[in-house]
């Protein structure tokens, strides 16, 4: 048997499926944004052709500036704090019984939907509100920058390390079984067994979950427009949050689609370096 | 046993504002004072506030809808991506690399700026509220995720399983269906999961792309209750309703949890 | 491999299948049932309530079909202009944005209802202004609601004070809460920022602040200038909340948190829904003038227009249902159902307070300044609220804050007229 017929001759429509409906439904419509980033418009006239002038505009806006520096904030943060907290539950509870129900407790506050979590959220972080209680600090935890953009990193972590600790512990099921156990047998366990024979093992997954956190993080959006819509004044906007209301709130379309086009290639471009190194 | 310590007490601090939340939608709806929310309510209203909630969104309608999308394109979603992720690395498809980054590169762009070419895609298309055209939107956002864990989950497994199927002369999608995809139910039902909670807490698609009440998602007056400042809802009604709708997704989690208690002991850490 | 081949070709199939769905492009011309397109999720009960009876009044039903997110939402609208959906009837924002879809001919006339409806007494002369671009009236008011002071009526009672008849009563009743301990005002940072600015605006220069509306003065101006310095001086003296507080302002209103919360008439259905009594647990006063030389007290008004399209899929139905929405009849239960005002002078508002700011406004009493939010148009009114929430903040950077408003105002307005 050559190679060809072993992996079959159909191969590419095994993927057409997927690359037809991401091209179709996903890429396709970018088509659209990418076009109004090259123009004057409000979403009701027909756009008006300005070339790179959005993109002009863009590199000396001083609230982009921020926007940035709160999206790496955000960046760095949910790999520290979600990912991390995600694998520590994970590892902690994989193969102890009953494990799986000390897990419940995490995964929990994913089922809460965006408004949901703002509501809860809201007499905690609040000036006078329970955090300053029970702190015992005076801080408007949603008002001050950088420590909004923080607080809200906590209630992010809050809803989504549930979902890392699932994939980790996929991760961990998909661990072949014989070189953990020669590891064993070779005397290895704890901290060296982890990081020596699992940690390496669990590799596919863990690209997994540190690929999604970086796109996700970089598009942060819903938690920051129901918690401070990207204020007071503009100081816990995210990229994704700047974009929104450039194009939809202040009607500039024109503008808005040039942020999410640079957010789109930043974007591509973070998770492109990142794959390349973690999964080819 | 510290194990069990670190689980329990960190287990606890992330029960804490879930005990914020049911505290405060079980507190009749006049009573609530965000100077003391964690205390426990006096009476338990959770029932009446229920109903409130209720009252305000015509579930029946949309219900049946918001259920197919939930179910139908996180199905969809998962098979096709795990196909794909199947073919790049167990067939090796020539440039499988690319051709994942291809897919992977539908979860770049932001979605909200989708929307609206969307809609007049949609609308010139015919696919405006059709079922079939949220099936078929849910489905393509749920594919690169899909594609990404399967993909990365085959990876690990070895090539051998692959050989010997082939040798008895199973053809090769009936190795991806009878043997890849039952090996990898976990990693499945993960991917399921999440995108199940996507499509289900999704409003933005949802609203942009329908109309009618048998099309459109279950959420939205419910969201609305929590959003809207002229509506005037009361935090325990809101709180309410964001029960209501976690609850489809929090059943799914609990009916699930065996799936992934599964697995080789690693030893005691 | 064939069997692979034709699995592969079912997934195919599928697709095409759900590719290939019926669309809404052809439906009959004549309508029993209109779609109503709006913003207010939440209101879809009221919504069905007003289809159930107009259905039985003028044998055409209605549907509601909600938004969550305003901006969303008007962005759908103005691309639905583009395509063959077209709504039969939905909601907008008066001012600028709803003289942007006029100009571009896509919203249907409403001349002759408005002037029937003002013969028969549906509607008054005094709104008319608002839904008038180039001598033509678009559109009917959904809802109306003027701005005011709500205020806790036993925090109010408990330290002798009584609704103030002028701007120093009421710094002054501030002053005494202030000093029992009581914190006299909300406000917020977050989008209602506007409110304290377009109040004191308002309140000591309206022409000003029709001026500014429509680019004609400047937010840099002495005038704008002061009205901010005022307003740090309210902040300083410790009369308001802490913008950080992230309470719902019905539970401020309820629990005591501060004693006066400025709204319009809507508010009245956060205080209902908590089940406190107008006249017992809180009272709503008209603001007074911050300047005593002004002929008349100024008073935002607040309307949102119910409007259908020039090209709608049934223009004699959409017509016929805005013309029923004027009626007595119709806005009695859209009133009642949500315990607010109506545009309709006839309707009796239940609420002693609000059936007497209604009836006054009818009046003439008062000079209606177009709310903040509306009057301003989008790319100005986000650097203002925004501006507004830095400021409630950091009340020192209101030279900043200003300057950063005018600065996106200049290029508004550059291009537009």
């Amino acid at each position: 048997m050559t190679r060809a017929p072993m992996l079959g001759r159909f191969r590419h429509g095994y993927v057409a499926p997927a690359v037809l409906l991401v091209a179709a439904l996903l890429y396709a419509p970018f088509v659209w944004t990418a076009y109004l980033s090259l123009t004057r418009y409000d979403g009701l006239s027909s756009p008006e052709w300005i070339g790179p002038a959005n993109f002009a505009e863009l590199l000396g806006d001083p609230a982009l500036l921020t926007s940035t520096r709160n999206t790496l904030i955000w960046v760095a943060g949910t790999m520290i704090l979600p990912v991390g907290l995600g694998l520590l539950v994970a590892v902690l509870s994989y193969d102890i019984r009953g494990g799986a129900w000390f897990r419940v407790p995490f995964m929990l506050p994913y089922a809460l939907s965006g408004a949901g979590l703002a509501l809860v959220w809201s007499p905690v972080l609040s000036h006078g509100g329970i955090a300053n209680a029970l702190l015992g600090v005076d801080t408007a935890f949603l008002q001050e920058a950088p420590a909004n953009t923080l607080a809200m990193l906590l209630v992010w972590t809050w809803q989504q390390v549930g979902v890392n600790t699932l994939l980790f512990v996929v991760g961990l099921q998909s661990i072949p079984r014989e070189p953990v156990e020669a590891a064993r047998l070779d005397g290895a366990s704890g901290w060296r067994l982890f990081r020596h024979v699992i940690w390496p093992l669990m590799r596919p997954l863990t690209a997994v979950v540190v690929g999604l956190a970086l796109v996700a993080s970089l598009k942060t959006f819903d938690i920051v427009w129901v918690l401070t819509q990207g204020g007071p004044g503009r100081n816990s906007e995210t990229l994704a949050v700047t974009m929104y209301k450039e194009t939809f709130v202040a009607s500039e379309y024109g503008y808005g689609s040039a942020v999410a086009v640079m957010l789109t290639v930043v974007t591509g471009l973070a998770s492109y370096l990142y794959l390349r190194r973690q999964v080819r | 046993m510290i194990r069990r310590t670190v689980l329990v007490v960190l287990g606890l601090v992330w029960l804490g504002p879930a005990y914020l939340l049911i505290v405060n939608a079980s507190r009749p709806a006049t009573s609530y004072d965000p100077g003391r929310a964690w205390a426990p309510p006096g009476e338990l209203a959770l029932f009446a506030n229920f109903a409130t909630a209720l009252e305000s969104a015509d579930l029946g309608a949309s219900l049946a809808g918001t259920l197919l999308y939930s179910v139908v394109s996180p199905l969809l979603g998962v098979v096709v991506g795990a196909l794909a992720g199947y073919t790049i690395v167990v067939l090796r498809l020539r440039h499988g690399f690319r051709w994942f980054l291809l897919i992977f590169g539908g979860t770049v762009f932001p979605s909200q700026m989708l929307l609206v070419p969307l809609f007049v895609g949609y609308s010139d298309a015919g696919l405006y509220d059709t079922r079939a055209g949220m099936i078929l939107i849910y489905t393509a956002v749920n594919v690169p995720l899909a594609a990404f864990v399967l993909r990365n989950f085959y990876s690990g497994m070895a090539f051998s399983i692959f050989e010997a199927a082939r040798m008895d002369g199973a053809s090769t999608f009936r190795i991806f269906w009878r043997v890849y995809l039952p090996i990898s139910t976990s990693a499945l039902m993960a991917v399921f999961i999440l995108e199940f909670t996507f499509v289900w807490n999704d409003l933005i698609f949802g609203l942009t792309l329908t109309q009618t009440a048998a099309v459109r998602p279950v959420m939205t007056a419910l969201a609305g209750l929590m959003t809207d400042v002229y509506a005037g809802t009361p935090v325990p009604v809101g709180l309410a309703a964001g029960l209501v709708c976690s609850l489809p997704t929090v059943v799914l989690f609990l009916a699930t949890q065996r799936l992934f208690a599964r697995g080789l002991s690693l030893g005691s850490v | 491999m064939i069997r692979s081949r034709m699995a592969a070709l079912g997934v195919a199939a599928l697709l095409l299948a759900a590719c290939g769905g019926n669309g809404a492009g052809t439906q009959p011309r004549k309508k029993s049932e209109l779609t109503l397109y709006n913003d207010k999720g939440a209101w879809t009960r009221f919504f069905d309530e007003m289809g159930a009876l107009s259905k039985q009044r003028i044998g055409l039903g209605m549907k509601p079909t909600g938004y969550t997110d305003s901006a969303q939402y008007q962005a759908f609208i103005k691309a639905s202009f583009r395509t063959d959906v077209k709504p039969d009837l939905f909601t907008w924002q008066t001012g600028g944005m709803l003289a942007e879809i006029v100009k571009q001919r896509q919203v249907a006339d409403t001349t002759d209802i408005w002037q029937e409806a003002i013969k028969a007494g549906d509607l008054s002369q005094d709104l008319a202004p608002y839904y008038t671009i180039g001598g033509r009236q678009y559109c009917v008011p959904m809802n109306v609601a003027y701005w005011g002071m709500f205020y806790n009526k036993k925090i109010f009672d408990r330290h002798g004070l009584r609704p103030p008849a002028t701007w120093d009563d009421l710094v002054r009743a501030a002053a005494t809460l202030k000093n029992a301990g009581v914190t006299p005002f909300y406000h917020t940072s977050v989008l209602f920022s506007f409110v304290w600015f377009e109040q004191l605006m308002a309140g000591t220069d309206p022409d000003l602040y029709d001026r500014l509306s429509t680019g004609k003065a400047k937010y840099t101006d002495p005038g704008v200038v002061q009205v901010m310095e005022k307003w740090k001086e309210l902040i300083d003296a410790g009369y308001f909340m802490n913008p950080g507080d992230k309470t719902d302002p019905g539970d401020v209103m309820k629990n005591g948190k501060a004693a006066m919360v400025s709204f319009g008439t809507w508010f009245n259905t956060s205080m209902t829904q908590r089940d406190l009594r107008a006249g017992a647990d809180y009272g709503f006063f008209v603001i007074p003038n911050v300047n005593p030389a002004l002929p008349k007290t100024s008073v935002i008004f607040e309307s949102g227009p119910l409007c259908s399209l020039a090209k709608a899929p049934d223009p004699a139905a959409s017509a016929k249902y805005l013309k029923w929405w004027t009626t007595a009849e119709a806005q009695e239960k859209w009133a009642t159902t949500r315990g607010d005002v109506s545009a309709n002078p006839k309707v009796t508002i239940e609420d002693e307070a609000l059936g007497r700011i209604t009836k006054e406004a009818g009046s003439g009493k008062y000079r209606l300044v177009n709310r903040y939010f509306e009057a301003t148009p989008p790319p100005v009114l986000t650097a203002a609220l925004d501006g507004f929430g830095k400021f409630v903040t950091e009340p020192g950077a209101y030279r900043e804050v200003l300057e950063t408003i005018q600065k996106e105002a200049d290029e508004y307005w550059s291009t537009h007229q």
